[in-house]
């Protein structure tokens, strides 16, 4: 179908390295005008109905551009993007290389018990976090391996870059940011055991450095007691 | 001198730039490129921070020009505007075209394996210096283009000024 729209992105992604497959998109390696480059594409879910699985995956793919500007313009690191074909639903962003995602860091740096740098680390990512609130966006997907370590140049520490804004959108609402923490609390005690007391420490700094943060942990711990959806009932 | 780039979207494609300084008939390449004697986009290179930003707009140029959804007239147009942070047409050619007094040009030429004739029909019309084109970063006008595509300081430190011009150009159809 795509094809006949004349897009050539097709083409390119069956030659490109397939990195990852999820239940939203496909992830490849490929070049782009020379440089490294990683392409999502959004791909067609048989499952709806066509007019609503374009209008959807449209709106998801305007979104994920939107929200990574957004979050740029405000000085936290996203990958650039480099092009986006929105007749494939295809986004052409820039490698993150030399970057290993934030869980598998957590994961290495706690069997070689170096609690300092995770206490930096976890404080790092609340603070960033707060930075993304306060400009609105809510990440929609915050897992510990949406998160990039850039390794920096020598004399810098590491640079946090946020990726994956598929479900992201903008929102000032301290609920919606709530959700946004307890998910990645969720996330990121069940994937990394005994953290209870790191993940603490990153909410304590996100407390910091947001203005708008004693609305949003309340909000948190209100979450908490419900669970993410909101009940209907009354 | 000249810097060609396969375009990895489209096989058959390649862009060719080209950038001459001391440049001293402007205004004759301006007229001849309006009345599509020139094959080829005329950019104004104050305005440009690096090799690949023109690239990024020929790749969109192209793409956009294969489904039909071009906003402007022609290939090389198309160029032009897909620089601009704007929707304006005109404000676009203002900003990215050449103007009748500028002294420097960087010329895009967007064709298919065998180029050769093409480049040399170029180098012919432009009385000025081909410079490398890699020059290209000691004639950008950084003040210039920060204000433009209005890139704060705050982004500047996750990023190169390329990044947030690149961004931009991207992204500007859904803002």
């Amino acid at each position: 179908m795509a094809q006949e729209k004349g897009t050539a992105v097709p083409v390119l992604l069956s030659k490109a390295e397939l990195l990852k497959q999820g239940a939203e998109a496909r992830v490849y390696r490929a070049e782009f005008l020379g440089k490294p480059a990683i392409v999502k594409e959004r791909f067609p879910k048989r499952y709806r109905h066509p007019v609503l699985d374009e209008k959807l995956t449209h709106r998801r793919t305007v979104q994920e551009v939107r929200s990574i500007l957004r979050c740029r313009k405000a000085g936290i690191s996203a990958p650039v993007v480099y092009f986006v074909d929105y007749t494939s639903h295809c986004i052409f962003l820039e490698e993150i290389v030399g970057s290993s995602t934030v869980r598998d860091h957590i994961a290495s740096t706690q069997q070689s018990c170096k609690d300092q740098e995770l206490e930096r680390l976890a404080q790092q990512m609340g603070q960033i976090l707060a930075r993304m609130h306060d400009e609105d966006v809510i990440h929609g997907d915050l897992t510990t391996s949406n998160m990039l370590l850039r390794r920096g140049t020598e004399d810098e520490e590491s640079d946090l870059v946020l990726i994956d804004f598929g479900l992201s959108y903008i929102s000032a609402l301290p609920e919606d940011k709530g959700v946004d923490l307890y998910v990645l609390e969720k996330a990121f005690l069940s994937t990394h055991p005994n953290t209870e007391a790191l993940f603490q420490k990153l909410l304590k700094s996100y407390t910091a450095s947001s203005k708008k943060s004693s609305a949003v942990i309340k909000k948190l711990d209100e979450v908490r007691l419900r669970g993410r959806k909101r009940s209907m009932v009354g | 001198m000249h810097l060609t780039q396969e375009l990895e979207l489209f096989p058959e494609h390649r862009v060719t730039l080209l950038l001459f300084k001391e440049v001293k008939n402007a205004a004759e390449l301006r007229k001849s490129a309006m009345e599509g004697k020139i094959n080829g986009a005329l950019i104004n290179p104050t305005m440009l921070v690096d090799p690949f930003q023109v690239l990024v707009a020929a790749n969109k140029a192209v793409h956009l020009q294969k489904i039909e959804k071009m906003k402007t007239r022609n290939l090389y147009s198309e160029i032009i505007f897909n620089l601009s942070p704007t929707n304006n047409i005109s404000e676009a050619f203002k900003r990215f075209g050449i103007s009748d007094g500028d002294d420097s040009v960087m010329v895009v030429v967007v064709h298919n394996k065998d180029e050769s004739q093409l480049l040399t029909d170029i180098v012919a019309k432009v009385d000025g210096q081909q410079v490398s084109v890699e020059d290209i970063s000691s004639m950008s006008d950084s003040a210039k283009i920060k204000k433009l595509y209005k890139v704060t300081p705050q982004e500047e430190k996750c990023g190169t000024l390329l990044d947030a011009v690149v961004c931009r150009m991207a992204t500007k159809d859904v803002l």
